[in-house]
């Protein structure tokens, strides 16, 4: 298992059923949960980060999923957060009204390769079968990281 | 997610299409080709070609000289038929027609810069007059089809040489690519009127581009294969010169052939000097350029009417001495009159080549000296047509300071491989004798008078600048990933360059780095250009010298840098470093300021 995909089975931060109204909220919260990683250097540099990208083009990967990301010389590794919104979810974009699960990645800058890892080992657990489902329906941390941990085994 | 996409046309069809991508690229990246396997198929292209022309302008020579002599035979066979006024007339009609061809041809071309192939590639940019280079070879057409002691190969060379230029113009090559594409047409022009491809290929690796780094005689090669595989396929080329079995007799034999170096090594500088001063002569006669190359002709035909051998480049003369026996009394005064005829054509500026009549002068120098050896010493020389043969490389190598390329052209034009140890010793010493004597040598003359004239901007600048290619493609930061695969199968590069709408460069996406997603069409919607390129690529400035630039390649796996102005970070173009390298072999061995 490579190293991004060990850190998606074991997230930095984990938020279950954030109440946010907006995407920036949303993306506020995750990321104040995440900022407590010793791996991010500089907080409000990694939020702009986001900020700016998810600005520039949609970040969504299905009518549920977004994954808000940022390629920053404000973390020294790659960071992952999770985030699931209580519903109705909140909107990212038009096309994109009710996202309930939040992935958020921070890479360092010059890791485009671990970038890449990322981004396709996230999309691949989406596509377990199952796996979204459940971590909609979990009911606990626990249940919710043990879904996490199956889904990116090889 | 899964489920949407299995079922919406739409995202069905994204899939189809990442799916395509991924197999066209996968494909592509197998057979790929690389900077200089393109340039290998563009020398291809220049070989074929070149050996197209050589075919045309061979046979339109054959049809001058029939029209003029009325016979189809070679040369000398023909001026021996005719009458003694036939002799005169023919040589000087020849010599006024290609004096009028030049006299209103250079009303037609208005020339800036000059037409010779060699200064286009060693010093100049590449770039070959197009109507002025036909002038003057139509202009060869008649001095050489009028029995002109001149050779057809130059003007056959020159126009490989155009014909290449023109395709490396077309397809817009920057300055050392297109001097390399000339250097191909130049091999395939050698290649095609010897038959002769390793010579032809060194010919210009050894006396034009001054070396023979793989950079540019890989391209030389090919060009000269593939127009010698033409030529023997369009007509009946074999070995040019068929000869009997040559071999070594005696050990006793090294010992003339080295003096037989010495002779020709002394020899060919007075060859070299004797042409010079004939053109130095016939320039003090201020005579209009008709009257002038009328003249030259008229001089060919008062030797013809007793010696027919003098004209044409000597070939035929060449095959008899080979063959022989011939009597040594009546080569040596043919050998007198074809020097003497040789000088009239060429110092009358007689448009062609001195390459052949060359092996004409070594041949029977070598013969000559070997009927002397012999008639003192039989042992020393039991076959003085060795001599002969040997005579040849051993003065071309003199001639045309390319020992390499004489012993490898002697040896291709005859196949005879039992004379190359006397064929190698001679030829060097013939070479450093001929070194030491004068400085000079057929080909190096013209180049350092141009060099000093007319020094190359680009290489003396030595700027990035003077290299770069301009728009290399690029991509906006936040194209997306589909986009990004698209545009790397329909451009050949391993790296796109990212640019903002004010075309400031902001990093380079590597082809290396998404090939391994391309499987993966959800990545398609959510991934740019901006996300996965590299910011800290290297770039170069357009006034970084070229050292810097090859610095900068150093440990790059990269083909090409993206050159950025430093002050407003503007991507002003690519840097090749295939053509950095040429440009620095050329440099290694550039001709020499004249003294």
């Amino acid at each position: 298992m490579d190293l991004p995909t060990q850190f998606l089975a074991q997230p930095d931060a984990l938020i279950l059923d954030l109440v946010a109204n907006s995407r920036e909220a949303a993306l506020c919260a995750l990321h104040a949960e995440l900022a407590k990683s010793p791996a991010v250097k500089d907080a409000p540099l990694f939020l702009h980060g986001l900020l700016e990208r998810a600005m520039l083009a949609p970040v969504c990967i299905a009518p549920e999923v977004a994954l808000p990301h940022a390629r920053t010389t404000a973390v020294e590794r790659v960071v992952i957060g999770v985030a699931r919104i209580a519903p109705p979810g909140v909107g990212f974009d038009a096309e994109h009204p009710q996202v309930r699960l939040v992935f958020m990645v921070g890479t360092p800058k010059q890791q485009v390769e671990e970038y890449l890892l990322s981004v396709a080992a996230i999309t691949r657990l989406l596509k377990t079968e199952g796996i979204r489902d459940g971590l909609l329906a979990a009911r606990t941390e626990a249940e919710f990281r043990a879904l996490l941990a199956r889904g990116t085994k090889r | 997610m899964s489920g949407t996409g299995a079922t919406d046309p739409a995202a069905l069809l994204l899939q189809r299409l990442q799916r395509l991508l991924r197999w066209r690229l996968w494909i592509q990246e197998r057979i790929q080709l690389t900077e200089w396997q393109v340039t290998l198929l563009w020398a291809a292209l220049a070989g074929f070609l070149g050996s197209l022309t050589s075919l045309i302008f061979s046979a339109f020579a054959e049809g001058v000289h029939e029209v003029l002599t009325g016979s189809s035979a070679g040369v000398v066979e023909s001026m021996r038929h005719l009458p003694w006024w036939g002799c005169l007339l023919v040589p000087t009609l020849g010599g006024t027609a290609a004096g009028l061809v030049l006299l209103y041809g250079q009303r037609l071309a208005r020339a800036q810069s000059s037409t010779d192939y060699m200064e286009a590639i060693a010093i100049g940019n590449g770039r070959i007059p197009v109507r002025a280079s036909l002038v003057k070879s139509t202009a060869a057409l008649f001095s050489i089809g009028s029995g002109g002691s001149i050779g057809r190969e130059g003007p056959m060379v020159q126009l490989a040489a155009v014909v290449a230029s023109m395709l490396g113009r077309w397809r817009q090559f920057t300055g050392p690519q297109l001097r390399l594409l000339v250097a191909c047409g130049a091999a395939a022009g050698i290649a095609s009127a010897y038959n002769a491809p390793i010579a032809g290929s060194f010919f210009v690796a050894e006396i034009i581009l001054g070396s023979i780094a793989m950079e540019s005689l890989g391209p030389l090669a090919v060009s000269a294969v593939v127009a010698t595989l033409t030529i023997r396929v369009l007509t009946s080329a074999q070995v040019m010169y068929r000869v009997p079995s040559f071999q070594l007799n005696s050990a006793w034999e090294m010992g003339p052939y080295v003096v037989l170096g010495l002779v020709t090594g002394s020899l060919a500088p007075m060859f070299l000097r004797s042409l010079r001063q004939a053109e130095e002569f016939f320039l003090a006669l201020r005579l209009p350029i008709v009257a002038r190359l009328a003249l030259g002709g008229l001089a060919v035909g008062i030797m013809a009417v007793n010696v027919p051998e003098v004209c044409g480049n000597g070939y035929s003369v060449v095959v008899q001495i080979l063959n022989g026996p011939v009597i040594w009394k009546v080569l040596l005064g043919v050998f007198a009159c074809k020097w003497l005829a040789t000088m009239a054509s060429f110092g009358s500026g007689a448009p062609g080549g001195v390459f052949t009549p060359s092996l004409f002068m070594g041949a029977s120098a070598g013969y000559l000296f070997g009927a002397a050896v012999h008639a003192v010493w039989p042992v020393g020389a039991a076959n003085p047509g060795a001599f002969a043969l040997v005579g040849m490389g051993a003065f071309l190598a003199a001639a045309s300071r390319a020992p390499v390329m004489a012993i490898i052209m002697l040896f291709e034009m005859t196949l005879s491989y039992d004379i190359i140890l006397p064929l190698m010793l001679c030829s060097v010493i013939a070479y450093y004798t001929a070194k030491g004597i004068a400085g000079n040598s057929l080909y190096s003359e013209s180049l350092k008078r141009k060099t000093a004239a007319e020094p190359d901007p680009d290489l003396a600048a030595g700027r990035v600048q003077d290299l770069m290619k301009a728009n290399p493609p690029v991509i906006a930061p936040n194209a997306r990933f589909a986009a990004i695969a698209e545009m790397f199968l329909s451009v050949r590069v391993n790296n796109l360059y990212v640019c903002d709408a004010d075309g400031r460069f902001l990093g380079a996406v590597s082809l290396h780095d998404i090939k391994p997603y391309l499987g993966q069409p959800d990545l398609a919607e959510l991934v740019i250009a901006r996300d996965i390129m590299r910011e800290d690529f290297p770039r170069i400035g357009p006034q970084q010298s070229l050292a810097e630039a090859l610095g900068r390649f150093l440990g790059l796996p990269a083909e090409r840098l993206p050159v950025v102005d430093p002050v407003t970070g503007r991507l002003l173009g690519s840097l090749s470093k295939g053509d950095l390298l040429l440009v620095l072999v050329e440099k290694r061995k550039k001709p020499e300021p004249a003294v």
